[in-house]
């Protein structure tokens, strides 16, 4: 059994009959589909014609949003249909993000996960879906494509058909047959127009259950043509050459403002919400925080060997742990079920990264916790200090390592987020690494106008926190932001951090508050040493409201671009 | 759902966070709805029925025999296994006029309607459905119900309301009909919308013994239904898709239209087997998106492409010559052309046809070759491209795919052209030339008249016709009117032309729906000029505001109708249900009303009619009383049951046979099935042979013919003739000039053409503010503009513009276009509903509040805000996510009746489209209801009245159809003082008298 669609465009009319079929068979609520049809219109009077296509989950034969879910709610039938369970599904959201086709969406109802699910309860009774029976055209064929003799594969066999974003590696089984290039490509057409014909647009950035911050279309990116013209040694004048992975003006542009084809616009589709929103972004800063203090922690104690200073233990564990604490509270809040979360720990499923991480996480605070509470003990003259001692080192290795993972391991969970190119970034457990490291630094320093760490300490996080601020630029500006994308999602991503909507949170925000700032503060601490530690900690807190500016950018620009 | 462990609890609890999926229920049982079974219902073996075929083949539906009782996984609890028994019965949709199959998921625990899904064993919709089907369900369950019949206090329109029993209600208003009948024979109007049904209403007002029916029809489809009158006495077409070599389609019948459902199945069959598609829409539909071929024509040159086509196929002998011989009037014709009454630049011609006798033989035919040859030879095809602005290619090559149809060309217009254009009735005469020269009509793969396919079966008695003319419907100057003046109505009360005693408007919103609703609220809230007003209605809308009774009338489940529809080139009879009241029966249960079974007390019209008209006539005086009498209970007051049971055992032929090989009675066999097929295919059924005395002479054989005078199909029509209208382009297919010609639009000085009556393929006309689904896919009707048209203004899309008409203005909102004609702007029609009371009238997430302002005949209407989330025992009504629901354009309309066709001439040149002004705001709308008079008078001028032009003293030929034909004695003109004409002005007492002479 392998199930799958054909949906013959030369035969659909857009009729949406599928669209609300699916409304009533699953009682999917207002604001989410399961089926839509997108209409894009093309070409120029008279010759323009509107495309129709229904739009869905595809079924993939390697859906991402299955190996990204830390709970088997999202799981492939061995049917081959890619079905989910509301009473399993904690909310996180991930899959939304996996799911490079916009297929999924939170219910309102039950705040879980759902999508298209092959109307599999009609399916194990031998019925067609309903937007299958519902069809006027018999335009969606559904069917069992391992059967030779069902209809799907007899079309299958005569027609030539198309998927959308085959170069994703997920094997759509959903196959178009006259598919249209425009309408399978989110980003061939400009983003939503101000209307759809007969529809409000809403903007793009809505919260999930709330009213939507003001959002105007991104500007175009440029025009076909640069404007300087060069000569070239030839004597012949020459453009100069675009940056490279850039769209100019998003789909190819023919002049006078014209697209290719004259006209191509969305003139429906159904309208998707941003999953996660500023708690993302301040998890990551607060994981950085947390792993970051317990390395710096672990580096001087247990490999720099510099002498053991108890309240250094006990007053940097504790934040360190606030701050995994904060992290973990995050997370849970994030989740649309928080109330499931533990679910995480006792049904995991493996190859999730949200998985691993929760369990890194875990384990991380286990060893850390453990080793704070030693200290504090023996502080408290509660514990032996031979016991502590002898167990420090081992604790803060084992600890060093689980701060490490738990520090770029997102890196990993955000590799598996499929629908989002900027995220799937070689360079990223690095650079997690590296911010992780900056954080903790940086709240060392803003700490240390309460408390007073061992001059050995302070002495290394000022060697350390140049370095890493050093690092971290050149891992941005050269790296992530440096280096062309080789995808036309990632770089649109990156352009919109860079030179669009996120342009301030990037230049002002990161590069110039997160690095240059802290990078001039110390350099005035280095020549007026009574002021020191208040530069440095004002160093401290400019670096994490940048890297706070950092991560919303990176964590909001990709989501806003159209996977459907 | 699974318990959840005592920590999720706990959290929940902490974190208020649902654990679970819950739906507010409570409030259902409040409400008198049906509820259905908690979600909480936990798992049990029940055996499941698996329906995969034998070849491993999913299936549509379950198997009828199964209907009964089907269980069947809940898809919302799953994957968790939740059976969900059924009752699956079938009835008929009420979301345009197609009758689709539909069957009705009754929950057989709770009662609920779980879902409507399509009838299988439909002939007509196989199973399929468009959008509107399953929506149904929503305005089953709209939050917005009228669940109870409601009374007026205080002022007309002051919206005040107090719930009544119908017992009360129907006391009270038979009471006013029965004192209006005993007055007078026009004073009772039922004035329909939907009628959703074939023959039960018309019956009603038969035996009320008033000329009492009016119709949105002239709004509609009249024009065209005129143009296919006079050719074939039948007046809409019936295209067999399926079978066609070239489609040629006036209409967007992939998205709207009669039948749009079971035409756009069997239009996408005809096109994978090959047919091509050709299809005339200054507007990118979505169906001429789907064409081979898209003609986007000017409107009003339609006409001209059609008779470009026509000579080509003349002047190059492509057209079927057997046919025409056989099969049109060219004896008339011919007459016509020697008598000097059909002018053909042929002097030789009128000398051969001097000295021929008549009626001539076969080989006089030459010479209307001759005549057709010589009378359309100015119609080239660069003429066609000029007028229409389209490209020349695509009319010849439109005209070469059709000279190849080999008599299969399915020809079909609706709405369109013919009811955008003065003279639009010629659109569709000169689409069914193309159907007369290719042979086309009635033949597999061609065109056939709607009758042919359509069965209405004869109840068990049928009053007489009328013996009494309502003047406020068919007026003395509309002689030719196809329908009644019906959007005119508010014209003629103001001139005081009459006024109404009692009147229906049934699923109808006529202030809203009609041109130039001011004066329509006028007339409303006039008790001087409509005495009772009663609103039968599912649901709230703009003009049941202004009724003195709103009766809640059931949707698609809850009702009995019978419904035919001429979809294909067959003929079927669908049974519409009330599906809870015969699930009720089916476990048992006696049910005396409909409105037992459903929810609140809405009822159904059919019970309804019964009970009004037997309590109009109590003691029989009137001779009401004995129509509504049980054929199986002599003098006793029938059921519903019975009278659907008298014409399925007696009038529907074949259904007793089928109904008894599977042991059940006709009535069960309708119930179970809803449906039947009467005949499988029917193709030219005018070549049978009929009865001597009857039918028409064609070689020597006495065939059935056609339903006209001469029994042929008519190309010059003697009766437009005798009636005054003597000008070639009336009495042959003939361009007329539209309102909206070139000549008449100057695109200079920026005005351009509103084209407002497209459809959506997701809307139920103005019904569509109950059905959530439909609404959210689409809500609002932007201007669509061409670029060219943007940039002259200086606007873009979502800008805002103030459109000006020849009355008022409306401002809205811009989606600019490639697909639209640069001139053209267009607006969907059915968007832009209002309510005048935040919580009262029509759905809150479905229209805008709004402001009414009025002086001295001058009417503002400002939204004061737009839809909305609102609290209702739906959560999804607090889900609205969209604030736009469009502009009222039709306020905003001058009414444009043809003077022949008598149909509103729907285009309006727009005088002045502009970038808005500071001031203005979306959906401000602005009327000066005296500029409405003075237009309606223009065109009141065009008309031709009988008493000056009738030639034997009737009203109008009687051979045309009317609703409800009346007496011949009552088509008699009135004799007024001294034998003069005057033009109609007022109701006068109508004698019975013989035809009179012509004057």
């Amino acid at each position: 059994m392998n199930y799958g669609f054909v949906i013959d465009n030369r035969k659909c009319i857009g009729c949406h009959a599928c669209s609300t079929a699916c409304k009533s068979e699953n009682e999917v609520p207002l604001g989410v589909y399961r089926t839509w049809v997108k209409y894009v219109e093309t070409g120029a009077y008279p010759d323009v014609r509107r495309h129709f296509q229904v739009t869905r989950c595809n079924h993939c034969a390697n859906p991402p949003c299955v190996r990204i879910c830390p709970v088997t709610a999202m799981y492939q039938r061995a049917d081959g249909i890619v079905e989910f369970d509301p009473r399993i599904c904690i909310g996180c959201k991930a899959c939304m993000q996996a799911c490079p086709y916009d297929a999924i969406y939170i219910d309102p109802e039950t705040h879980t996960a759902a999508k298209c699910h092959f109307c599999s309860h009609r399916i194990e009774l031998g019925l067609e879906p309903a937007c299958v029976v519902v069809c006027p055209e018999h335009a969606i064929i559904a069917g069992d494509m391992d059967d030779p003799e069902s209809e799907i594969s007899r079309v299958l066999a005569a027609h030539k058909v198309t998927v959308r974003k085959p170069e994703q590696g997920t094997a759509p089984k959903l196959f178009y047959i006259d598919g249209n290039d425009w309408a399978l490509h989110p980003t061939a057409t400009e983003r939503a127009p101000a209307t759809f014909m007969w529809a409000d647009v809403i903007p793009l950035q809505a919260k999930p259950n709330g009213h939507a911050e003001a959002l105007h279309p991104a500007p175009a990116v440029g025009p076909l043509y640069p404007g300087s013209v060069r000569t070239a040694h030839s004597g012949v004048a020459i453009r100069t050459p675009q940056v490279q992975g850039v769209p100019a003006g998003g789909p190819i542009h023919i002049g006078g403002g014209r697209m290719a084809e004259q006209m191509v616009q969305v003139a429906y589709n159904a309208q998707h919400k941003i999953p996660w929103h500023w708690p993302v972004p301040a998890y990551l800063v607060t994981k950085g925080v947390g792993a970051g203090l317990f390395l710096i922690l672990g580096l001087a104690f247990a490999l720099l060997g510099q002498p053991f200073h108890a309240p250094t233990a006990v007053v940097g564990g504790l934040t360190a742990l606030i701050f995994i604490g904060l992290t973990t509270g995050l997370l849970v809040y994030d989740l649309e079920r928080p109330e499931r979360f533990l679910s995480i720990l006792y049904r995991p499923q493996w190859r999730s990264w949200l998985t691993r991480g929760a369990f890194v996480l875990v384990g991380f605070s286990g060893i850390a916790g453990l080793w704070w509470l030693l200290e504090t003990g023996t502080l408290m003259g509660l514990i032996p200090a031979g016991l502590s001692a002898a167990l420090r080192l081992p604790l803060l290795g084992i600890g060093m390592v689980l701060a490490v993972g738990a520090a770029i391991y997102t890196a990993f969970l955000f590799g598996q987020a499929e629908g989002r190119d900027l995220w799937q970034s070689s360079l990223l457990p690095f650079h997690l690494l590296v911010q992780a490291l900056m954080a903790g630094s940086a709240i060392l320093f803003v700490i240390g106008l309460v408390f007073a760490w061992p001059p050995e300490l302070l002495r290394l996080n000022r060697i350390l926190f140049p370095i890493v601020l050093l690092v971290d630029l050149f891992v941005i500006l050269v790296g992530e932001f440096g280096m062309p994308h080789a995808t036309e999602l990632a770089a649109r991503a990156a352009h919109a951090i860079s030179h669009g909507r996120y342009r301030r949170h990037f230049w002002q925000g990161s590069i110039g508050l997160g690095h240059l700032v802290p990078l001039l503060l110390l350099l005035v601490a280095g020549l007026l040493p009574p002021a020191a530690p208040w530069l440095s900690a004002l160093a401290g807190l400019a670096t994490l409201v940048g890297l706070s500016l950092f991560e919303y950018a990176f964590v909001m620009a990709p989501q806003e671009l159209p996977n459907s | 759902m699974s318990q959840p462990s005592t920590i999720e609890r706990l959290l929940s609890a902490m974190l208020r966070r649902p654990g679970g999926p819950e739906r507010p229920r409570g409030s259902w049982r409040e409400l008198g709805m049906p509820t259905f079974a908690t979600a909480d219902r936990q798992p049990e073996a029940v055996p499941m029925t698996v329906v995969r075929q034998p070849d491993g083949r999913l299936s549509q539906y379950p198997p009828p025999e199964k209907w009964d009782d089907w269980v069947e996984w809940d898809g919302k609890a799953w994957p968790q296994r939740v059976p969900r028994r059924y009752m699956l019965i079938p009835t008929v949709c009420f979301n345009c006029e197609s009758a689709c199959g539909l069957l009705a998921y009754v929950d057989r625990e709770t009662l609920e309607i779980k879902k409507f899904e399509g009838n299988p064993v439909h002939p007509g919709s196989r199973g399929r459905n468009c959008a509107k089907g399953p929506a149904t369900h929503n305005q089953t369950y709209d939050p917005e119900r009228i669940l109870y019949p409601l009374k007026r206090v205080g002022a007309r329109g002051e919206g005040k309301w107090k719930r009544v029993s119908w017992d009360e209600a129907l006391e009270d208003i038979a009471a006013h009909m029965r004192a209006s009948r005993l007055q007078r024979r026009d004073g009772i109007v039922y004035h329909v919308g939907r009628p959703g049904e074939d023959g039960y209403t018309n019956r009603c007002i038969l035996a009320w013994g008033v000329d009492g029916h009016n119709s949105h029809t002239n709004i509609c489809s009249a024009s065209a239904r005129l143009g296919y009158a006079l050719w074939g006495g039948f007046d809409r077409p019936s295209p067999d898709h399926a079978h066609a070599r070239v489609i040629l389609l006036i209409s967007s019948h992939l998205e709207t239209g009669h039948y749009f459902n079971p035409h756009a199945q069997r239009i996408i069959e005809g096109k994978m087997a090959g047919a091509k598609l050709i299809t005339l829409d200054p507007r990118l539909s979505n169906t001429a998106s789907m064409s081979d071929l898209w003609l986007p024509t000017w409107p009003g040159s339609e006409t001209t492409v059609l008779l470009a086509i026509a000579n080509y196929l003349l002047q190059n002998d492509l057209y079927d010559r057997d046919f025409m011989r056989r099969w049109v009037n060219w004896e008339e014709t011919l007459a016509a052309i020697r008598d000097g009454q059909l002018e053909v630049n042929d002097p030789a011609l009128r000398r051969e046809l001097a000295s021929l006798s008549f009626p001539p033989g076969d080989e006089a035919f030459g010479l209307f070759e001759r005549a057709l040859k010589s009378l359309y030879a100015e119609f080239t095809f660069a003429r066609a491209a000029a007028e229409a602005q389209v490209p020349v290619e695509r009319i010849r090559q439109a005209a070469e795919w059709i000279a190849q149809c080999d008599g299969k060309l399915a020809a079909h217009i609706w709405r369109a052209a013919s009811i955008g254009n003065l003279g639009g009735w010629q659109v569709a005469r000169a689409l069914f030339f193309l159907n007369v020269l290719t042979g086309s009509v009635g033949t597999p793969g061609g065109t056939s008249g709607n009758e042919w396919n359509k069965f209405v079966p004869k109840p068990f008695a049928t009053p007489p016709g009328p013996e009494a003319w309502n003047e406020l419907h068919f007026p003395n100057e509309y002689p030719f009117a196809h329908y009644e003046m019906s959007f005119l109505l508010p014209h003629f009360l103001e001139e005081g032309r009459g006024r109404i005693d009692v009147y229906f408007t049934r699923v109808y919103n006529p202030m809203w729906i009609n041109p130039d609703g001011f004066m329509w609220l006028k007339a409303l809230r006039d008790e001087t000029k409509i005495g009772l007003h009663v609103a039968l209605t599912p649901t709230w809308n703009e003009s049941a505001w202004f009724a003195d009774y709103v009766l809640p009338m059931g949707h698609a489940g809850e009702r009995h109708d019978l419904m035919s529809q001429e979809t294909h080139a067959g003929q079927w009879l669908a049974f519409r249900q009330p599906v809870r009241r015969v699930a009720l029966e089916k476990l048992g249960h006696k049910v005396r009303y409909t409105y037992e079974a459903n929810p609140g007390e809405v009822w159904e019209e059919n019970e309804f009619w019964i009970e009004l008209s037997a309590r109009m006539d109590p003691d029989g005086s009137l001779g009401i009383r004995c129509w509504f009498e049980s054929p199986y209970r002599p003098g006793e007051i029938i059921t519903v049951e019975e009278y659907y049971r008298w014409i399925f055992e007696n009038s529907v032929p074949g259904l007793p046979e089928a109904a008894a090989a599977e042991g059940l009675t006709p009535l069960q066999y309708m119930r179970k099935y809803g449906v039947f097929e009467v005949k499988h295919t029917n193709y030219t059924p005018y070549e049978k042979p009929a009865p001597e005395g009857k039918g028409v002479l064609v070689d020597g054989e006495r065939k059935v013919g056609f339903e006209t005078p001469s029994g042929k199909l008519e190309f010059f029509s003697p009766t437009l003739y005798q009636w005054g209208w003597t000008e070639r382009e009336y009495t042959i297919p003939w361009p007329l000039k539209s309102h909206v010609h070139p000549d008449f639009i100057n695109r200079e000085k920026g005005e351009m053409v509103l084209l407002p009556n497209f459809r959506l393929p997701t809307l139920i006309h103005t019904r569509s503010a109950n059905a959530k689904w439909l609404y959210e896919i689409s809500h609002k009707n932007p201007i669509w503009m061409h670029p060219n048209d943007a940039e002259r203004i200086g606007v873009k899309t979502g800008d805002l513009v103030r459109v000006t008409t020849e009355i008022g203005y409306f401002v809205d909102t811009v989606w600019v276009t490639e697909g639209i004609k640069p001139g053209i702007i267009a607006m969907s029609h059915h968007l832009g509903r209002w309510r005048l009371h935040e919580n009262l009238g029509v759905n809150p997430g479905m229209s805008s509040l709004a402001r009414l302002e009025e002086e001295d005949g001058r009417f503002k209407l400002t939204y004061i805000h737009g839809a909305r989330p609102w609290h209702s025992f739906d959560p999804d009504t607090e889900r609205i996510w969209w604030e736009d629901v469009g502009v009222h354009q039709n306020l905003t309309h001058a009414v444009h009746p043809d003077p022949l066709s008598g149909a509103h001439c729907w285009l309006q040149k727009a005088v002045n489209v502009r970038k808005a002004e500071p001031g203005d705001r979306h959906g401000d709308v602005w009327v000066d209801t005296k500029r409405s008079m003075a237009v309606y008078r223009q065109w009141l001028a065009l008309t031709r009245p009988a008493d000056r032009y009738s030639p034997n003293g009737t009203r109008r030929p009687l051979w045309l159809k009317r609703p409800l034909k009346p007496t011949k004695a009552a088509y008699a003109l009135p004799i007024r003082s001294g034998e003069e004409a005057v033009p109609g002005n007022g109701r006068q007492a109508v004698p019975a008298m013989p035809e009179r002479q012509k004057p």
